[in-house]
C-alpha cells in the first residue's frame, strides 16, 4: 500500500477537525463575550453552558485525532 | 433598597469525572473478558480521554464571573488546543512506547468515552445555588 496516501488521509482528518473546532470555538467564545456584555449577571450560567457545549463540540474531532494517530503509528508505522 | 440575589451556577465537575471513571472501569472489566492485554488497552484508551478532559475543566474554571470573561475565553481556546495536543501525544506515546497494544479495545473505549463524556455533561445538568 502506498503509505503517502495514509499520511495524507491522517493530515486531512486532523486538519479538517482542527478547522471545524476552531470555527466552532470562535463562534462559541464570541457569543459568550457578547452575551456576558449584555447580561453580566448571567456570566456564571453562560460559562457553564459554554463548557457543556465545548464538550459536545470537540467530541467528533477528538475521535478523528484518535483515528489519525492509528493511521500514522499503526497502519503506516 | 433590596439587593438582588444572583444565582450562582457551578458545574458538577467532580460528579462528571466520577461517572467517567466508573464507565471507564466497567468498560475495562468487560474487555478483560477478552484478555488482560485488551483490558489494559481499554483502560489506556479511556485515560487518554479523561486526563485531557480534567486538564480542560481545570483551565476553563480558573477564572469565573463577568469581570474575568475575557481571560476565561482566552483560557478556553488555549485549553482546547492543549487538550487536542495532549490527546495526540498520548496516542503517539501509547502506540510507540507500549507494545503490544490491543488496538480495537483502545480505539473502541476511546470513542465510547468521548461520547459518554459529552452525554454525561449534557444529562447531569448543574443545579443553580443561592
Amino acid at each position: 500500500m502506498d503509505m503517502s496516501m495514509v499520511y495524507m488521509a491522517a493530515a486531512v482528518i486532523i486538519g479538517l477537525g482542527a478547522l471545524a473546532t476552531g470555527i466552532g470555538f470562535g463562534i462559541l467564545g464570541g457569543k459568550l463575550l457578547e452575551a456576558t456584555a449584555r447580561q453580566p449577571e448571567m456570566a456564571n450560567q453562560l460559562q457553564v453552558k459554554t463548557f457543556i457545549m465545548a464538550g459536545l463540540l470537540d467530541a467528533v474531532p477528538m475521535i478523528g485525532v484518535g483515528i489519525a494517530m492509528y493511521l500514522i503509528f499503526v497502519v503506516a508505522g | 433598597m433590596k439587593l438582588q440575589q444572583h444565582r450562582i451556577t457551578r458545574p458538577p465537575i467532580a460528579q462528571w469525572f466520577a461517572v467517567d471513571l466508573l464507565v471507564l472501569i466497567i468498560l475495562s472489566l468487560v474487555w478483560v473478558l477478552d484478555g488482560r492485554l485488551a483490558g489494559y488497552s481499554a483502560f489506556l484508551g479511556g485515560l487518554i480521554v479523561v486526563v485531557p478532559n480534567a486538564y480542560f475543566a481545570h483551565q476553563v474554571y480558573r477564572y469565573e464571573g463577568a469581570r474575568h470573561v475575557r481571560l476565561m475565553v482566552g483560557n478556553l481556546f488555549r485549553a482546547e488546543s492543549t487538550k487536542i495536543a495532549l490527546t495526540a501525544a498520548s496516542f503517539a506515546a501509547v502506540f510507540t512506547l507500549m507494545e503490544p497494544v490491543h488496538v480495537p479495545a483502545l480505539l473502541f473505549t476511546f470513542a465510547v468515552m468521548v461520547v459518554t463524556g459529552s452525554a454525561v455533561r449534557w444529562l447531569i445538568r448543574p443545579q443553580p445555588r443561592r
